[in-house]
């Protein structure tokens, strides 16, 4: 006789399930929070126009290999799947939507059936297409720099850009974020924690960082009663977040000056270089001690002259590497003027006042809502611990971000078409 | 030579009492500065070593007494001890002829083409006649160390002096300790007396021709014949040439003599060295030859001989920067093909394999591939 050894039948069932189970992975990128019901025609235009290029480009690659042509085509063939797979599916969507009117009842019944799934599935690919048509923001992936500072509201909201400051502390804790304090500043001057704040800077020192805190900048509004206020009035007060992309500026020491993308790259043919010459015969008639060396850049015109050496080809060296400095330096200034001017259409220097508030923090309600996505959560003590609830405002805020993105791709197309 | 303004000789007092008597020799004030900075550096270096033996000297008065050197027109680079020739710090001393950086950008400019010859031989011999202080063998092997390690390069230098030779013997066990890379080997270059303008087949004793020395050391095959003989005419010597060099350097490396090796009057007596030095350059074989000149006409004079000769496949002038390409190219003069920037400064002459290790035959032998693509 045999003996079965007992066996719980939780177990038992177990081994039927797959051995590895899965995990659901959700990744979103530039999520939204609203969902794409169609794709805005000026957008489908814009990716047939794509899907066309594409088409060229590969024509042209399978000619002959050309890396800018091989680059391009790469960039667009995510474009490109995203509108196939939308194609298809709006494709099956008419189709069941003609059999559902159908004399068959139980055709009528399938098509009803599969209509739900293939709806789902057309609103994914018009998710996934208007995804990958939205350009990502060019600084998203860079660290970034959080400045906070106290707007109209006196001491009252230097209190509050403290509060804002410990909220994104609490953040980036929570979320994983490394963070360095660069600047912390009180009203008194000092660096003394617990007294009301004058300036914050804090580099969220990650990848992608600006991509994710960029929804914050602008001003937040507190509606509250002051500790300061003893008659118990509410009070309304701002203070302002900006963010910037941080560039490493210490990541010049490993450029390579052969790489025409570096700030270091200069093309020989563009530098003109001067040696200082002995006049007259040379060679074996005089005897100078003249070293100098003088390079031009001529697109800039920036000229450096260099005579410290008495070996010309030191000082030719020691020219080269003053030009490299001074012309990365030009471009690097010329990026950040471009990111100051971002800077300000996010956040103008005049609009510090109560008025162009971003989000509205008010505490007599424990609600915060934001003004953008129209997003309104009511756990306000969760939001300044830096908890989920914060992170849902600011996912909403992108989703904003990113609809905001695509209608002035939208605008764009329709004042290129007349 | 015209006055110094006294307005500027009241700004360099006013910037340093020690710049207006450098003005005298260097002209103007920035060059003055400069000097004065290096002679600093000098001193200061110098007061260092002499501290390290427990000696103690006055920079002050010894920074004047420089100051005051300079200002008769002795060489700052006798004063200073060195000069840079391309990277190398050559040791200079009183006797003999201070490198020149035309000399320098020549002898780069050599390497530089040859470096990426495809047939090269793993051992490079190099013939360096009138060789002062030694420089061109040594930048020759530094610079080709540096750009292909892989091959080896023999020299010999050979002058007529006897504190030149010191000199250049000095500079190599120097260039031994500073780049002990590039000059590992302690036998790559040497340096032997012999006079090139004796005439092997005369009865005149009075030293050994170049032919009879190379005979002696058994090296009578080289590669690459480099020169920068005297060549100042004595007119020249008089008018053109620097009163401090006039005063201070040897006018043995400068002016040719009188006589040629025969016992002749030469007739252009600045030319006197660059018969035999193509001779020779014939008789050890040399595929590659660059020879220095003063000007546009001695190089012509020279390239005239060198083509009369009938062993050369090409000729050409090379002026002060030969890298450097003029916005208006010259034009070849009787077909001599005239390159770079600046004055006249060398001959090169090359023959046999010289043209591939110069990469000329990719010029005459290949015509110029049509543009297939260019509708593309």
């Amino acid at each position: 006789m045999t003996t079965t050894p007992w066996v719980c039948r939780n177990c038992l069932s177990r081994i039927a399930w797959p051995s590895i189970r899965r995990i659901r992975t959700s990744i979103r990128f530039q999520s939204t929070g609203s969902v794409v019901e169609s794709v805005p025609p000026a957008l489908l235009a814009r990716a047939r126009n794509i899907a066309l290029e594409h088409k060229q480009l590969t024509d042209q690659l399978a000619d002959g290999f050309d890396t800018r042509a091989a680059k391009k085509a790469g960039e667009y063939s995510s474009i490109v799947n995203a509108l196939k797979e939308w194609d298809k599916a709006s494709e099956s969507v008419t189709e069941l939507s003609s059999l559902i009117h159908d004399s068959d009842a139980e055709l009528r019944e399938l098509a009803a059936e599969d209509l739900d799934a293939t709806r789902e599935q057309l609103q994914n690919a018009s998710q996934s297409l208007v995804t990958s048509l939205v350009p990502i923001h060019p600084f998203a992936h860079l660290p970034c720099l959080l400045e906070i500072r106290p707007g109209a509201g006196g001491s009252e909201a230097a209190i509050f850009a403290g509060d804002l400051l410990s909220m994104y502390q609490a953040f980036c804790n929570r979320s994983g974020f490394r963070f360095t304090l660069l600047k912390y500043e009180n009203v008194n001057g000092t660096q003394e924690a617990g007294v009301p704040l004058s300036e914050a800077i804090l580099e969220v020192d990650q990848e992608n960082a600006y991509g994710v805190f960029r929804c914050e900048a602008g001003i937040h509004r507190v509606q509250r009663v002051p500790v300061t206020e003893t008659k118990g009035r509410t009070h309304t007060s701002a203070a302002s977040v900006h963010v910037l992309p941080s560039l490493q500026e210490n990541s010049a020491q490993n450029e390579d000056f052969d790489d025409p993308e570096s700030d270091y790259y200069i093309d020989q043919k563009e530098v003109r270089l001067e040696v200082m010459r002995a006049g007259g015969a040379g060679g074996q008639h005089v005897n100078k001690t003249e070293s100098a060396v003088r390079l031009t850049h001529i697109p800039s015109n920036i000229v450096v002259s260099m005579q410290d050496s008495r070996s010309q080809p030191k000082n030719k060296e020691m020219a080269w590497t003053l030009l490299r400095s001074r012309i990365a330096q030009l471009r690097r200034e010329k990026r950040e003027e471009e990111m100051v001017a971002m800077r300000r259409s996010v956040v103008g220097v005049a609009k510090m006042g109560r008025g162009d508030k971003v989000r509205t923090y008010n505490y007599g309600q424990q609600r915060v809502t934001d003004h953008r996505s129209g997003t309104t959560v009511h756990d306000l003590d969760d939001v300044m611990e830096g908890g989920p609830t914060l992170e849902k405002i600011m996912e909403s805020v992108r989703g904003w971000l990113m609809e905001q993105d695509v209608a002035a791709m939208i605008f764009e197309g329709d004042t290129k078409k007349r | 030579m015209p006055r110094l303004p006294p307005s500027i000789l009241r700004r360099a007092h006013a910037i340093d009492r020690f710049l207006p008597p450098l003005l005298g020799p260097c002209r103007n004030l920035r060059a003055a500065q400069n000097e004065l900075r290096w002679l600093r550096e000098h001193v200061d270096k110098v007061a260092k070593a002499r501290h390290a033996k427990g000696d103690t000297i006055s920079k002050g008065s010894l920074l004047g007494d420089l100051v005051r050197q300079r200002a008769r027109g002795k060489p700052l680079q006798y004063i200073l001890g060195t000069e840079y020739f391309g990277d190398l710090e050559i040791r200079c001393r009183p006797g003999v002829l201070i490198p020149r950086q035309d000399t320098a950008a020549s002898i780069t400019h050599l390497v530089h083409l040859i470096h990426a010859a495809p047939d090269l031989p793993s051992e490079l011999r190099l013939l360096d006649l009138c060789t002062g202080t030694g420089c061109i063998p040594l930048l020759f092997r530094h610079e080709l160390f540096a750009s292909r390690p892989s091959i080896s390069l023999r020299a010999l230098g050979v002058d007529v002096s006897y504190t030149a030779l010191k000199l250049a013997s000095h500079n190599f066990q120097r260039m031994r300790k500073l780049h002990p890379a590039s000059f590992n080997d302690p036998k790559a270059i040497e340096f032997i007396k012999a006079d090139v303008l004796i005439n092997p087949f005369s009865d005149y004793d009075g030293g050994s021709s170049i032919k009879a020395a190379l005979n002696y050391h058994r090296a009578s095959f080289w590669d690459i014949l480099v020169s920068n003989p005297p060549y100042v005419s004595s007119e020249a010597y008089r008018m053109t040439t620097e009163r401090s060099v006039r005063l201070f350097e040897p006018k043995l490396a400068l002016v040719p003599p009188n006589m040629d090796g025969d016992g002749n009057i030469a007739v252009e007596r600045e030319d006197t060295f660059y018969k035999p030095l193509l001779t020779i350059a014939r008789d050890v074989e040399a595929k590659i030859v660059l020879l220095e000149v003063s000007d546009v006409h001695q190089a012509l004079r020279v390239a005239r001989v060198a083509r009369a000769l009938g062993i050369f496949d090409g000729v050409e002038i090379w002026r002060d920067q030969p890298g450097v390409s003029e916005e208006t190219p010259s034009s070849p003069i009787d077909d001599i093909p005239i390159i770079g920037a600046g004055n006249a400064r060398s001959v090169l002459c090359w023959r046999g394999k010289g043209a591939q290790w110069l990469g000329k035959h990719a010029v005459s032998l290949t015509p110029p591939t049509p543009a297939y693509h260019a509708e593309r």
